[in-house]
């Protein structure tokens, strides 16, 4: 019989959600194929069988959060007996004893307490819960000794309507380290954004005539941005009040996946060309909506990229990436009608640029120079 | 409107009754010369001197005279002096007159009143306390009237004075002196009628005579705590208003009876197999008897006042039955 124990995809990993089993107890597995899928705090994997047999027993189902470490489920030979096992983190699960009969039956009694013991309830509760054919053994009662009364079946109701109507879903581990991160970031930093308006022409032409995404070209410019004005190329720890300036240049970039938001990292950004860049950042995105992603992928940014351009918005306020001191926000690229310096009328690509920053440790003076120094990449771009 | 006491209506209604209906004459022990225990006759004697008349102590030949009187077309009034002095002639009445429209085929029509107080009143001990209404419920052939206003005596006994039947009345002593607005035009309230004396949602409280101002105020209590309690008064037991009842019942999903008399197989467990046998799906909760503690009155003023039910009591009730 083999365990099957909550893994640990990273070395800051201590428990993992289980968002799905592939296989239910009693199938087949083989080697390699998969069996669960798990999120951590930071990503979500699927899980493949280390060994083939039958999936005897799911020790823990879907939507639980389970330590690393713990046995989730057993793995053995068709026909084994399912000795008595002991589950290590919630011992209320814990014994199974299953001869092999019931393991191909899968009759697995649920104890029933309510089995054989009439609920109370008011004659007025009854005749309620027969009218909108309720189950008086889902309804808890609030009157003396449990009974059940008109309130308490007013109540279950008005729950169960609710119930139908809203689609209730536990938060997977990866949406809750979203929710997590962000509170902290909302919480903790003192987020101010300043937005500049850029005239984006030359590097869209740029990057098409190097078949390139405008995108890249933005990271490429910014890492070269975030050299020379080091102090964005930051963390900031709160609780040690520390401020963290990294030399390697780690950019972050948001992608929106289907699972969530992600992060993964573009490293040494500063040391890339512009097509090695365009190769990496193709690579991540794909990895992100495909869930192939690993740990290593999505750590260690310095400073994050999030453009939701392309999606009709022009500008936002976007929120740190903690423990990062600031986040740029790409906007949609629109054809406008702008005043040259000659005073003539053009037609040029412009787009806003939202640059959010931890007022505590960096100024509203910095920021403008930030934005200003993108803005004259940006315009005048030099992307060798 | 005017206000006059409750003695005074129960008078009013009888000369009103008395002058329209030559059948009608009274008598009992101390209503003629006393004008009655509690001055109810005062205004009548000077009207009719032969038609009122005092009586000796002499339960069994008061009682057994207006059964014969009944008998033969007249209309005879008999005051009982106390309610517990009936048992005195319970013969005659339980024997005799409740039975005799069944036992002649609905020929003998036994038009005869019995009225008199009962209640608990200061320390007048076990002989003068008792509300005994309920054996009178029990045994059919007898209508059962306990008004609790002066409004109500005055219908109520002028009805029973028009009725077909016996009718037995009881006045409770602590009500007599009661003020209340009566219209001096002629009126009647037919029996079997009961009077949703204060709407409520949460609860309904049952009652009768003096409980029904106990458990007003047992309701005004309960409403500061956002309880609202519907109080119905009954007005007559025989026949009683099981749709008002029943109907309230279903609105309120519990139901509080409260009446002076013992709360062992008081009327109140009549209202309450009824209501369980009509209405039991409309019930959330057990319903709650209020009553007196099943002793004989103490003489003591404060054992008198530990048995005798009062709108604490309600209150307690419908805590218990809300929760």
């Amino acid at each position: 019989m083999y365990e099957i124990k909550m893994p640990k995809f990273g070395l800051t990993m201590e428990s993992g959600f289980i968002e799905k089993w592939f296989k239910k107890e009693g199938d087949m597995v083989k080697e390699g194929e998969p069996l669960l899928e798990v999120s951590s705090e930071k990503i979500t994997n699927e899980v493949a069988s280390p060994v083939s047999g039958i999936l005897l027993k799911i020790i823990f189902q879907e939507q639980e959060e389970i330590k690393v470490g713990t046995v989730i489920a057993l793995i053995g030979e068709e026909g084994e007996k399912l000795k008595e096992y002991q589950a290590k983190e919630e011992p209320k699960k814990s014994v199974v004893e299953l001869e092999k009969e019931e393991i191909s039956s899968t009759k697995i009694a649920s104890p029933d307490t309510d089995r054989g013991r009439r609920r109370k309830a008011s004659p007025l509760a009854r005749k309620i819960a027969q009218e909108k054919n309720l189950d008086l053994s889902r309804i808890k009662g609030t009157g003396p000794d449990g009974r059940i009364e008109k309130c308490d079946i007013l109540n279950f109701l008005s729950f169960a309507s609710k119930e139908e109507e809203l689609n209730i879903e536990k938060l997977s581990g990866l949406r809750r380290t979203i929710m997590e991160r962000l509170s902290k970031s909302f919480h903790d930093a003192i987020t101010l954004t300043n937005v500049t308006e850029i005239d984006f022409t030359e590097l869209k032409k740029i990057s098409k005539e190097q078949k390139v995404s405008v995108t890249s070209g933005l990271i490429f410019i910014l890492a070269r941005v975030l050299k020379e004005l080091n102090k964005f190329n930051a963390h900031f720890n709160t609780e040690k009040k520390e401020y963290i300036l990294f030399k390697n240049i780690n950019i972050g970039i948001a992608v929106d996946t289907d699972k969530g938001l992600m992060v993964p990292v573009i490293r040494e950004a500063d040391k890339l060309k512009l097509k090695t860049i365009n190769e990496q950042l193709k690579e991540l995105v794909d990895k992100s909506r495909s869930g192939a992603i690993s740990e290593r992928d999505i750590k260690d940014s310095t400073f994050t990229i999030t453009n939701l351009g392309m999606m009709r918005t022009d500008f936002f306020t976007p929120i740190l990436n903690p423990p990062e001191v600031a986040i740029l926000g790409v906007g949609r690229i629109l054809k406008k009608p702008c005043i040259m310096e000659d005073d003539k009328i053009a037609i040029r690509e412009m787009a806003y640029l939202s640059l959010s920053y931890d007022h505590r440790v960096i100024d509203g003076a910095d920021a403008a120079r930030f934005l200003d120094k993108i803005a004259q990449y940006i315009e005048i771009p030099n992307l060798e | 409107m005017r206000e006059i006491t409750f003695a005074e209506a129960l008078g009013e209604a009888i000369l009103e009754e008395m002058e329209k209906d030559p059948a009608i004459f009274t008598y009992g022990e101390d209503i003629a010369r006393q004008g009655g225990i509690f001055g109810a006759y005062k205004s009548l004697l000077g009207k009719f001197p032969d038609r009122i008349f005092d009586t000796p102590i002499s339960e069994e030949v008061i009682y057994g005279s207006a059964l014969g009187a009944a008998l033969v077309g007249m209309r005879p009034i008999v005051e009982f002096h106390f309610a517990d002095f009936l048992f005195t002639g319970i013969q005659s009445i339980t024997l005799q007159i409740e039975k005799i429209r069944y036992m002649t085929g609905g020929q003998g029509k036994l038009r005869l009143l019995l009225r008199g107080p009962d209640g608990i009143s200061n320390s007048a001990a076990a002989q003068h306390s008792e509300c005994i209404e309920t054996i009178f419920m029990h045994v059919p052939g007898i209508k059962v009237v306990i008004p609790s206003t002066p409004y109500d005596v005055k219908g109520l006994i002028k009805k029973a004075l028009q009725e077909d039947d016996p009718v037995i009345c009881f006045e409770h002593k602590m009500l007599y002196r009661m003020r209340g607005p009566v219209p001096e035009e002629d009126y009647t309230i037919p029996l079997g009628i009961a009077e949703v004396k204060r709407e409520g949602n949460d609860v309904t409280v049952v009652t009768i005579s003096r409980m029904v101002h106990e458990s007003l105020k047992a309701a005004e209590e309960l409403k500061k705590e956002g309880m609202s309690a519907e109080i119905i008064d009954l007005r007559t037991l025989v026949p009683w208003d099981r749709k008002t009842v029943i109907e309230s019942v279903k609105k309120t999903n519990h139901l509080i009876v409260a009446h002076e008399t013992w709360k062992r197989a008081g009327w109140g467990a009549e209202i309450t197999s009824v209501v369980q046998e009509e209405a039991f799906d409309y019930l959330d909760a057990p319903i709650i008897r209020v009553g007196a503690k099943n002793v004989p009155m103490p003489f003591a003023a404060n054992l008198q006042d530990f048995v005798t039910p009062n709108y604490k009591d309600v209150i307690t009730a419908v805590k218990q039955i809300l929760r």
